[in-house]
C-alpha cells in the first residue's frame, strides 16, 4: 500500500489489500495502522522521484509506436495515428499488444491499450481493457457491435467527463449506461447539459469533438500545499514553507505562461490534534495580475499577522493562485504598469531547469528545510539515485 | 524619421578565426556512446567475484539493457527468487553459468522464481574508487 505526502492518507492499495477490504483510499493511515500491520500490509511512502522516472521511460517507450504523443497525466498517454487513419498492416490489436509487451519488458509496468476513432471511444476502450474481462489488456473499437457491447456494459460515469454529479441528472433521465447516453440526441443533450456533455455524445459516436493534443484541460488554479514533517510553532519557519509554496506555483504559473490575479494562503492545525483546531487563511487581489516570485512572495509578509499565531501547533500550509490569465493575451493597464522582471524571470527557470529546482531561490523561503516530506517508508529511487542503484549478485 | 541600416562596425584588421569555433558544441558524452535504449536501459552494481571470466568484477557498474533480444550465452542480470544475479544465459540447458574458475552452474528448477531483466552491455571497472560518495 502507498501513502500520500508525509504518509498521511493510503492513496493506493493492490488487488490482495483491496479484497481484504483494508485499503480504502485516503483512510488516514493511523487509523487503520493496527489492522495493516495484523494482515501483513507491505507500506510504501511516495516515492515521487521513482514515479516520475518510471513514467518518462513509459512515455518514451509508448511514443516510438506512434507519429504523436500526448501525454495526458502521470500514467496515461494518447498515441495519435492521423485522422481516419488506416489499420496498420499487423492490425490494431497486434500493435496494441506490442505497446503492452514492449513497456512491460522495459519498464515493468504493466499497461492497459485502448483503441478508438476519437479520444473519448480511447479511453472508453481503455476502461473495456482494464475492467471487461476476455480482453487482456488491449481494447479495440472497431466494429459497431465491440462498440455496442463495450458501452452497453460501461456505468456512464465511467465514460471520460462524466462525474458523479452529471451521472445523477443523467440518471434520473433514464441515462445509465454509456450506450445510453450515445444514443441520446445531441442537441437535446446540449440544451438539458452543456456542450461539453454534447461532445461527449458526439465522441462515443465517432465523431472527434476534442483536439487529441489538447485534452489536457489548463489548470484554472494551481497549488500548493503540504503538512509538516513535524509540527511548527515558528513564525520564521512558517513564514519560509509558504515561501517555498510561493515558490513552486509561482514555477508553475510561468511554465503555463499564465499570470494570477488572485492568491490565497492558509495555515491550519491537525483536526486530529487534540488542542483546539486552528484554521486561518488569507486572500491577496493583485492589482496588476503577475507571475513574478518575488511579488507573490511578497503578499507572505502581509499574511503572516493573520496566519501567525503564537502557540499554535501548526501542521499544514499551503498557497493557491486563481484567476489565471493567459500571458500573451493579457491587456495591461496604462496607468498602473506591471512590475514584473521577465528576465530575471525566465533565468532563474532556466538555471532550475538546468541545475535542479531551487539551484537560486527567493532568500525569504531559508536555506534549511525543516519541512521536507515525511517519509518513513520509501522504498529506494533505484532509477534516479546513485546510492540506491540495485546490487547485482555475480 | 531616421533610418538605421544595422551594420557592425569593423576595423578590418582582423586575425584568423580560430579553427575551432565551429566545434564548440561537441562535447563528449558517456550516455551518448553507452547506452542504446535510454527509456530501457538501468544501472546496477557487481556484487561478487562468479564472473570475473568475463571481465565483471565486485563493485563495477553493470549497464543492462532491456531491449535487447537475448542471445545464447549473453551476460545478463536476471531476478531468481526475488534475487538480482549477473550471470551468463544458457538456453539449450536451462542454467545459469558463472565464468570465474571452479564456480558450478546453476539448474533452474521447478519452483524457481525466474525472469531475465536484460542484457549486460557495458561494464564498468572503477580503476580508482569514486571521491564522492554514492
Amino acid at each position: 500500500m502507498v501513502l500520500t505526502n508525509n504518509d498521511g492518507c493510503i492513496c493506493a492499495a493492490c488487488g490482495i489489500a483491496k479484497k481484504l477490504g483494508i485499503g480504502k483510499k485516503f483512510l488516514p493511515y493511523f487509523q487503520v495502522k493496527k489492522e495493516l500491520e495484523a494482515a501483513g500490509a507491505v507500506i510504501r511512502s511516495s516515492n515521487y522521484e521513482l514515479y516520475a522516472d518510471l513514467s518518462q521511460r513509459m512515455m518514451d517507450t509508448c511514443a516510438r509506436f506512434a507519429p504523436d504523443i500526448n501525454v495526458y497525466s502521470i500514467d496515461e498517454c494518447f498515441l495519435y495515428y492521423g485522422k481516419q487513419s488506416a489499420a496498420p498492416k499487423k492490425g490494431w490489436e497486434t500493435l496494441g499488444m506490442q505497446i503492452r509487451k514492449a513497456v512491460w519488458r522495459e519498464v515493468r509496468l504493466p499497461i492497459c491499450v485502448g483503441i478508438g476513432a476519437t479520444p473519448t471511444l480511447a479511453k472508453v476502450a481503455n476502461h473495456a481493457a482494464k475492467k471487461i474481462q476476455g480482453f487482456k489488456g488491449v481494447a479495440v473499437l472497431d466494429t459497431t457491435i465491440i462498440r455496442k457491447s463495450v458501452l452497453s456494459k460501461m456505468a456512464v460515469t465511467d465514460v471520460w467527463g462524466i462525474g458523479n454529479r452529471l451521472g445523477k441528472r443523467l440518471n434520473a433521465l433514464g441515462v445509465n449506461t454509456a450506450w445510453e447516453l450515445a444514443n441520446r440526441n445531441p442537441t437535446q443533450i446540449r440544451k438539458e447539459f452543456s456542450i461539453l456533455v454534447e461532445n461527449t455524445v458526439r465522441e462515443l459516436n465517432g465523431e472527434v469533438r476534442h483536439s487529441w493534443d489538447t485534452v489536457r484541460a489548463a489548470k484554472k488554479e494551481i497549488y500548493s500545499t503540504r503538512s509538516f514533517g513535524e509540527r511548527i510553532t515558528d513564525f520564521e519557519e512558517l513564514r519560509s514553507a509558504l515561501a517555498s509554496h510561493a515558490e513552486i506555483v509561482a514555477t508553475k504559473l510561468r511554465k503555463q505562461k499564465s499570470l494570477t490575479s488572485s492568491m490565497t494562503l492558509f495555515a491550519t492545525s491537525s483536526p486530529h490534534d487534540t488542542e483546539g483546531y486552528f484554521r486561518q487563511s488569507y486572500f491577496n487581489h493583485f492589482t496588476v495580475p503577475t507571475n513574478d516570485t518575488r511579488n507573490i512572495i511578497k503578499v507572505i509578509g502581509n499574511a503572516m499577522s493573520q496566519l501567525y499565531k503564537p502557540n499554535v501547533r501548526y501542521y499544514r500550509c499551503g498557497v493557491g493562485l486563481m484567476g489565471l490569465h493567459n500571458e500573451a493575451l493579457f491587456q495591461y493597464d496604462l496607468f498602473t504598469p506591471s512590475n514584473d522582471n521577465t528576465k530575471l524571470m525566465a533565468c532563474m527557470d532556466t538555471i532550475n531547469a538546468r541545475y535542479g529546482r531551487s539551484t537560486v531561490h527567493i532568500a525569504a523561503k531559508g536555506f534549511e528545510q525543516k519541512f521536507a516530506m515525511r517519509r518513513a517508508f520509501l522504498s529506494p529511487q533505484y532509477t534516479t539515485k546513485w546510492s540506491d542503484i540495485p546490487k547485482i549478485i555475480c | 524619421m531616421l533610418k538605421f541600416i544595422p551594420i557592425k562596425a569593423q576595423a578590418g584588421i582582423i586575425g584568423f578565426e580560430s579553427p575551432a569555433a565551429e566545434y564548440t558544441q561537441l562535447g563528449l558524452n558517456l550516455d551518448q556512446l553507452l547506452i542504446d535504449h535510454p527509456a530501457a536501459t538501468y544501472i546496477g552494481i557487481a556484487q561478487g567475484e562468479s564472473m570475473t571470466g568475463d571481465g565483471i568484477f565486485s563493485g563495477d557498474l553493470l549497464i543492462v539493457d532491456r531491449a535487447q533480444s537475448i542471445k545464447n550465452y549473453d551476460v545478463v542480470v536476471a531476478n531468481l527468487n526475488g534475487v538480482f544475479v549477473c550471470k551468463k544465459i544458457d538456453k539449450t540447458e536451462k542454467c545459469l553459468r558463472s565464468s570465474s574458475h571452479g564456480a558450478a552452474p546453476y539448474y533452474l528448477k521447478e519452483g524457481d522464481e525466474f525472469q531475465i531483466e536484460g542484457v549486460v552491455t557495458r561494464s564498468i571497472r572503477l580503476h580508482r574508487p569514486f571521491k564522492k560518495k554514492l
